[in-house]
This record gives C-alpha cells, structure tokens and sequence, in this order.
C-alpha cells in the first residue's frame, strides 16, 4: 500500500512532464518513415493503381489515427490497464483463433482480420497485449519469480500464444519476438544472470544444429528440403537460389550494395521499380541504404539505438515495477524487431518477414507501436523530474 | 522496510535494463559493420550486378566490310535486312501478334507463340527479313514487337568466284572462302544500345539510353579481276558442257607477285543461296548428315582443296631441278625407242613407236617419258628430294583462303628408282592446282618462290586506316639462268611442240601439257590440263586449266590447251591495258614492260 500511495504522490506534483525527447525521436522516424513509405511505393502505386500516393495515403490514415490514440493512451494512467492484463491475454488468444474461420489471405499468408474497413493484423495485437500481461503477471509473482518455477511459468505462460500465432497465421518472426519480450521482461526482472547465459548458449547451440541439419539434409536429398530449411540455404547462399528462396534477399543485397558510401540520391532508387518486390514493406530498409547510402543507414540505425536509450532511461526512472517493465516489454519489442529487421535486410539471418518500426509501410504495425509509446509516455509521466 | 525493497529490486532491474540496452548497442554495432561492409568493400560487385540487372543491352550490327576486286567492283555488299523481336512485358495483344507474325514471317504459329509467351526481356523472332516485310510488320504498330534495321551480306554477281569469295551466316559471320580468313577485317565491331529499365522492362526515360556505335568492317581489295574471273568462268562452263566434264577450273595468276587473277571451278555455286543443292537434287529427299556433305562438296575450291596427279606438267619441275643440278643440258641427246627400263619394270612413253633420237629440248617439246626418267635417274633420288623441297613442293603455298590441301608424297627413303622414274614425269604422288601454279610461276620468274594470294590490301570505307598486306618470297629456288632456259625450252613447247594448240598469234607463249589417267588406273576416267604463262620471256600472267574426266579426246595438248589460248587471245590485250602491279602489290618493282 506504501507503494501505491508514494506512486500517486508522484504523479500528482509532476502531472504535466512529457517526454519530448522519445516523442521527437518517434515523430522523426513517422515523418522519415512516411518520406520513405512514398519513396519506394510510388513508382509501382502509380503502375498498379494510377495513383503515386496510394500507400502513402494509407500510412498517413494510419499514423495519424496511431498518434490521436497514442495521445489518448499517454494521458490515461498505465495502472488503468493492469485490471485487463488477463483479458488482454484472451482477446489475444481469441483473435488468433479467429483468424481460422474469418482470417483474410495477403500474399501467401493469412495474417489479417477485417473488421469494418480496417484491417487488423493480430500478431501486433498479441504483441501489446503479451507485455501488458506479463508486466502485470511479473508484478504479482512478486519474488517468486526468483525461483525455477517462477522463470519457467514466465517462459511457458506466453508460449502458446507465440505457437498459435507460428502455426496459424504462419508467422515466425512474430512468434519468435513475442517469446524475445518475454525473456527480456523476464531477464530484467530477475537478478541472475546464468539462466540467461545458458539460454541464450542454448538458443545458439540450437539456430546451429538446425542450420548443420538442413545443409547435411540438401546434400544427402535435394528435393526433400521444406520451406524453412530452403530459406536457410537460400540465407547461406542466396546467389545459387536466386530465382526462388534467395531472390528478396538478392534483390535487397543488389539495393544496398549499389548505394554505397552516400547513395544515389532520394527517389532515385533502382531496385525500387520492380525488381524488390513491395519495397515499402519488410525491405525498405535496402531502399534506403540505396538511396541515402550507408550514411543514411547508418542514421537510421543510430535512431533507433537513441529510441531504445531513451527507453531505457524512461524503464529505469518509472515510479514502480510495472510502468518499468511495460517500458521495458516495449523496448524489446522495438529493439527485437530492429535488430531483426536489418539482421535479414543484410542477409546476416535467414530471411523471415520483420517489418522495420515506424518506417515500414503497415497500418497495423503502426498503430500498435503507437499505442505502445503511448503506454510509455504515460509511465513517463509518472517519473519525478529531480530523478532523471 | 516496506520502502527499501522495491529500491532495492531496482536497483538490479536498472542494471539489468542497462544490460540489456548495451546488448541491443554491440549488436547494432555489429549490423552496422556489416552494412558498412556490404556498401563499401561489396559494393563494387553489387553496384555491377544490379546494373547487369537494369540495364537492357540490344546490340547494333556493324556493317561488314565490302570485298572490292581489282578494277574497284563490288563483289560483296550488304542490303539492309530487318530483324523482328518481341518484348514479353510490353506486349498487350499476344494473339494479334503471334496471328501477324505467323502471316507476314511465314513462320509456324507454334515456333511464334512459344517465342511470344517465353517470359524473356526480349525475344528473337527471325532475322534477315526483307526490309519490305520488315516495314509492313512495323506498319501494325503492335506493342511489344520491335523492327530492328541491319544488314545482310549480298554478292552482286551471284555465282561469280563463289568458291573464293565465300559467303555469311546468320551472324554475318564469315563461312568459306575470304570471308572466313579476313573475318577480323571484315566483321567490324557491333556496337549497342543501353537502356535503363524497370523490372517489367519498360524503358526509363528519364535514364536516358547509352550508346555505342558500331564500327563497319574494313573493305578488302582483291587481287581478283571480275572481267578476267567472268571469262575464265565462260570459258570453264562451255568446256564442261562440250567435253561433258565433270569439273573444270582455271586459275589466272600473276607469276611475278603471286597476285590471283582468277581462280574459276565450276559448277560454282550462288553466294546468295548458298544452301540449296545443285540442279535436280532435292534436299528434302536427303539426311542432314548427307546434305551437309554434299553441300560441303558444292563448296569445295578444287584448286586449292583437292589434290591430283599433275602428271606432264610436272616435267617442269624435273626439267628445272636437272638443268639447275647440271645433270642435264638442252643439248643433250636422248633415244627413245617408245619405252624405258627402269630395274625390271618397262615404262612406256605415249608414243608407242617411240620418237626416236631428240635432244633435251625437243624431248620437253614431245613431252617424252624416256627422256624425263632418265633425267630423274640422274639426278638422284636425295637430290631430286632436295629440289622436291626447295621448290617448295613439300609446303602448302599459303594461299590466303582456308582449308589448303598439302602435298601427298612418298617419304624419301621409299623411294626407289621406279618410284624416282614416275615422280619424274608427274606420276605417283599428289598436289593441288594451286601448289603447281606457284612452283611454275618460282621456276619462270627468275627463281623466286611468291606466295599465291588475293587480299592485297583493307582500308575504311572513307579510304582511312589502309593496311597492305606483305606476303613471303624466297629468292633463288632456282637460278636466273635455269629460270632463262625454262622459259625458253617452255615457249618451244608451245611454239612448235605438244602445247602447241597453247598459241596465240603475236605473244609469245610458254607451257606445258598434261594427261593424268586418275586412280584407280585403268578406269578410263582422265584430267587434262594446260599450263601456260605470257609473255614467254617476262611472264606477266600464268595461267592453268585442269578438265576433270572429259568424254571423248581427252588428251591435254587437245582440249585443255585451246581453252588457255581462247583465254589468253582474251585477256592480254586486256591485260595490256592495265598495270595491276600498281595496285599496291609488295614486290611490285618488276614492272611490265
């Protein structure tokens, strides 16, 4: 109770303290994004649909949408949402599982809910809704969370959820980011530090054994290779695959490749016109490596680490445990989902789809991500300015 | 202590937080580095890959060179030809275009539709189409489908020299004759044309197009003189009908600088479809194994590509090595009783009676076996063997035209005096038409062996970056005096001897006759041939005829003389006209008088 009625306290002499900083590093990479977004959309809106803007209106619709709700979100407590951490857990589940009868197919994959004219992809849902939940989960476990059972409950609790949204909606690297949040919440709530080592061996020791076993599989029978295992060849060599698995990566490695040191100027990318597919989306950032040269992908990586700073001061100055590991569940998420990104732009992993944050095209994405800062300005809110 | 738990679990999920920001910086580091890696160190590679990628390269053929002959004709010229291509991306009606390609190419509508609906940036339909096809084609105005101009090889004279010439394929690259040895004169460089496309292949404006302008083939002056090649091709075409030959070829040259003239074998063939067999042979009814040979045989240069027994011409040969030897003098006498015994063997001459006593002279005037055998006997078989060599006989010429045949000989240590006694007087081994012309020219011209030849020089149309070309001559094959007594034991020849039917009223002639009965002896089947040179103290021209299996007279002296007189009555007033030691020749100083 103590600790509830300080928290109040603080909130009350420093009602109105907005962290401009992360709102200006957000805005920055929206408007950049949204730059970028029309750059490598236009050439095949204007051939598919007669209309430059197409996705770039989109976008818009979307991110001004996001930063109405992430106002809305920002200026509302963060303790509010604490009572619907088990909901948030179910309406995740749910939606997943209605993606089996109502789900809408895009590109191979069905990842999408159409409810009235927006669609929705539910793994963003089932992202903000996982750190809800397990920053309210972890503050109830309290201590216990020290002990075995408490770091396999925090572990195994959101598994279902990543294997639902693995097996049905066939979406890996969303499956593999919900399970990376959870371990980063996890890690930061508790103070060991060897479970974690043993892990991350562990996960390495694991990429490594399958990665040996499709290239002993391709070798011993050529045709027996499934989807996933293709990829893999295709990451270790993708000039030998390039008409199938390896031709993205290709194309996105020819992108970055032909930008060079200052790259060929804004709007004047090649690869862009057809020959990367979707450029706004996963790719994107190959565009601007091609357009803006290593320089301008260089800045968008320091950017990014400036967000993921700022985070980690907002995490380490929150008033309690759980606007801290809110900001921390969102800091891992973003800095997952970037490390990811240009991890397979760059063909340094095999090729799964991650979009970049808040510069990929993807209404949905944004929109979350949005309502995600907009949890952390409020625990932002909270924080004492004499503490920072 | 209610305050100082929640201080102290912050104080490890601060550092913890910290942990985990400093992971995400190293590993951002490490992306960065290998961005900077890929955009600096893989740059160049990748830079090139995707230019390879955008850029569509359609190529502009260069124009061939022409082949131009002595007096300046065109005897090799282009005509511009369309190529017709298709573009997948670009095309909207596939149906309208494979339905008029199929009409105006005349072309299976299977070959077109699998061209048309291949998923390739583009797609060759057919190339050397009629510049008329090509413009109703490009009349449609059918997206997708491209006309590009270029040019097509084209022989003015159709059958003239076909054998020499040679003719293109569908590259315009050079397939026999000249055009396959003076293909880097005459090919020039294509040039091309680079565009920028998007991935679909639609051309981008706004990246403009790079160019490289094809560079024409050089022209090539020949030694070749249509009038003389006309002629001599006439005059080939009515021997083979009256003697009902199977072949016949002239060959026209100068002895001095080993400059062709004329180099007939008929049947020629026509350059411009050089791909149909002859009269009454229907290619359908053949193999293609059995076409290409018999195109192959249609092709064929006899005087360059096949070989034969030269027989009596080759008395010059022996005639040269046993005055040049000493063994032999013209005033030496010799029987002839109608045959000679060489060990056990009796060889005949042709006159079966015999021509009783002569002197070396009139023994080359009456083409008398005995006479040759015995010279040859007395020179000796390693000393015949060494003039074998030196006139050389034992080489190929050289003669800038593909596929030469060489000499087929006995080694010397197989030779034995009956083989020593048929080398004598042309018998037992073989050469080709073009090998005697030359050794008889070296023997006549004072002792120089020339190198047959036709290209005399290149130059750029405009007449800019002229080339000569030089060719080998050794000196002293034989000396001038040897060269001086063969001139004049070959003029008595024609003057009062077997070649008589070889002169022409006011010029002084020289030559020699032959009759060679082919292998297998007995078959009946013969090659008459005439060699004969003017004027008969300063060759200026030599020429040779060779009648392949005549019916009838088949004697040399009979029909293969008259046909070098008829040329000859022809072409030496005309000759007389022209200087061709002006037009550029290397050793030219021996001028006309």
């Amino acid at each position: 109770m103590a600790q509830r009625n300080s928290t109040r306290r603080r909130q009350q002499k420093s009602e109105s303290f907005m962290d401009y900083s992360l709102l200006f590093i957000v805005l920055f990479l929206l408007g950049f994004g949204m730059v970028m977004v029309f750059s490598t959309s236009s050439y095949e809106a204007n051939l598919d649909f007669g209309d430059s803007t197409h996705y770039l209106k989109q976008q818009l619709f979307a991110t001004i949408l996001g930063l109405i709700v992430m106002i809305v979100v920002s200026n509302i407590p963060y303790h509010f949402w604490e009572r619907f951490a088990a909901l948030a857990y179910i309406v995740s589940a749910v939606l997943i599982l209605l993606i089996i009868p109502f789900g809408h197919e895009a590109g191979g994959a069905t990842r999408w809910l159409y409810i009235g004219p927006i669609s929705l992809q539910v793994a963003e849902v089932a992202k903000v809704g996982m750190i809800l939940f397990l920053a309210s989960l972890i503050c109830i476990m309290g201590k216990r969370i020290r002990t075995r059972k408490g770091f396999w409950t925090v572990l195994l609790v959101p598994a279902p959820i990543a294997v639902m949204i693995w097996q049905i909606t066939n979406n890996l690297s969303s499956a593999i980011i919900i399970m990376g949040i959870a371990v980063l919440m996890l890690f930061v709530s508790c103070p060991d530090y060897k479970r974690f080592i043993l892990l991350g061996l562990a996960t390495v020791a694991g990429a490594a054994v399958v990665v040996f076993a499709v290239v002993q599989m391709a070798q011993s029978q050529a045709d027996s290779v499934n989807f996933r295992g293709a990829r893999i060849l295709a990451w270790l060599d993708p000039e030998a695959y390039a008409s199938g698995k390896g031709f993205q990566t290709l194309q996105a490695l020819y992108a970055i490749g032909s930008g060079g040191v200052l790259g060929k100027g804004l709007g004047m990318s090649m690869q862009k016109r057809g020959f990367l597919p979707e450029a706004q989306n996963d790719m994107i950032f190959s565009i601007i490596c091609e357009e803006l040269g290593l320089f301008g992908g260089i800045a968008v990586i320091v950017m990014f680490l400036l967000l993921i700073w700022r985070l980690m001061i907002i995490a380490n100055n929150a008033p309690d445990l759980f606007g801290a590991l809110l900001v921390v569940g969102v800091m891992g998420h973003i800095a997952i989902q970037v490390i990811l990104n240009i991890a397979v732009v760059t063909n340094t992993i095999p090729n799964t789809g991650i979009s970049l944050p808040f510069i990929s095209y993807g209404g949905s994405s944004v929109m979350f991500l949005l309502i995600e800062i907009g949890l952390v300005l409020s625990v932002a809110k909270g924080i004492r300015l004499k503490d920072l | 202590m209610a305050k100082e738990i929640p201080y102290l679990h912050k104080t490890y999920h601060r550092s913890k937080t910290v942990a985990v920001f400093f992971l995400c910086f190293i590993v951002f580091i490490g992306l960065a580095g290998r961005l900077a890696y890929l955009m600096i160190f893989q740059s160049e590679y990748y830079t090139q890959k995707a230019k390879e990628l955008h850029e569509r390269e359609r190529s502009i053929k260069a124009a061939r060179g022409r082949i131009i002959d002595a007096n300046g004709k065109i005897l090799a010229d282009n005509k511009t030809v369309c190529t017709i291509s298709v573009i997948h991306s670009q095309i909207t009606n596939p149906e309208e275009v494979i339905e008029v390609l199929c009409r105006e190419l005349e072309l299976s509508e299977e070959y077109v539709r699998k061209r048309v609906e291949k998923r390739s940036s583009i797609e060759k339909i057919r190339s050397n189409v009629d510049k008329s096809t090509g413009d109703v084609i490009r009349s449609y105005e059918m997206d997708g489908v491209k006309v590009d101009e270029d040019y097509k090889r084209y022989y003015p004279y159709d059958t003239l020299a076909s054998k020499v010439l040679g003719f293109t394929g569908g590259d315009n690259q050079g397939i026999i004759g000249l055009e396959v040895i003076y293909e880097e004169y005459l090919q020039g460089q294509a040039g091309t044309i680079l565009t920028v496309t998007d991935a679909k292949g639609v051309e981008l404006a706004e990246e403009g197009e790079e160019r490289v302008e094809p560079v024409s083939g050089q022209d090539l002056y020949i030694s070749l003189d249509m009038n003389i090649q006309s002629y001599a091709t006439q005059l080939a075409l009515q021997t083979m009908e009256t003697k009902e030959a199977d072949s016949v070829s002239i060959l026209v040259m100068n002895p001095q600088n080993g400059e062709v003239l004329a180099m007939v074998n008929v049947p020629e063939f026509n350059l411009n479809d050089p791909y149909t067999l002859p009269n009454g042979m229907d290619s359908a009814a053949f193999s293609e194994e059995k076409k290409q040979e018999l195109l192959n045989a249609m092709w064929r240069n006899g005087c360059i590509n096949d070989t034969y027994e030269p027989g009596s011409t080759f008395k010059i040969v022996t005639a040269a090595a046993g005055l040049e030897s000493g063994m032999v003098k013209t005033t030496d006498t010799f029987s002839c009783p109608g045959f000679i015994m060489v060990e056990d063997r009796k060889i005949r001459c042709h006159k079966v009676g015999g021509h009783g006593a002569e002197d070396f002279v009139q023994g080359t005037m009456n083409s008398c076996n005995p006479v040759f055998i015995t010279v040859g006997l007395r020179i000796g078989v390693e000393r015949y063997y060494s003039y074998f060599r030196q006139f050389g006989l034992l080489e190929k010429t050289g003669i800038d035209l593909p596929g030469e045949a060489g000499t087929i000989m006995h080694k010397m240590e197989n030779i034995g005096p009956v083989e020593l006694a048929t080398i004598s007087f042309g018998q037992s081994f073989q050469i080709t038409p073009i090998q005697l012309a030359t050794t008889a020219s070296s023997i006549v011209n004072g002792g120089r062996r020339i190198t047959p030849h036709f290209a005399v020089k290149t130059a750029a149309a405009d007449g800019s970056h002229m080339e000569l070309f030089t060719y080998p001559v050794r000196e002293n094959v034989v000396s001038a005096e040897t060269s001086e007594t063969m001139r004049y034991i070959l003029e008595q020849v024609v003057a009062d001897g077997s070649g008589r039917n070889g002169a022409v009223e006011g010029y002084r002639i020289g030559g020699k006759t032959a009759t060679s009965q082919t292998l297998p002896r007995g078959s009946g089947r013969y090659i008459a041939s005439f060699l004969g040179f003017a004027p008969a103290d300063n060759p200026q021209v030599l020429a040779v005829a060779i009648i392949n299996n005549p019916k009838g007279t088949y004697y040399g002296g009979q029909i293969a003389a008259p046909v070098i007189r008829q040329l000859f009555e022809n072409i030496l007033p005309y000759l007389e006209k022209i200087d061709y030691n002006v037009t550029g020749s290397t050793d030219g100083s021996l001028g006309k008088d």
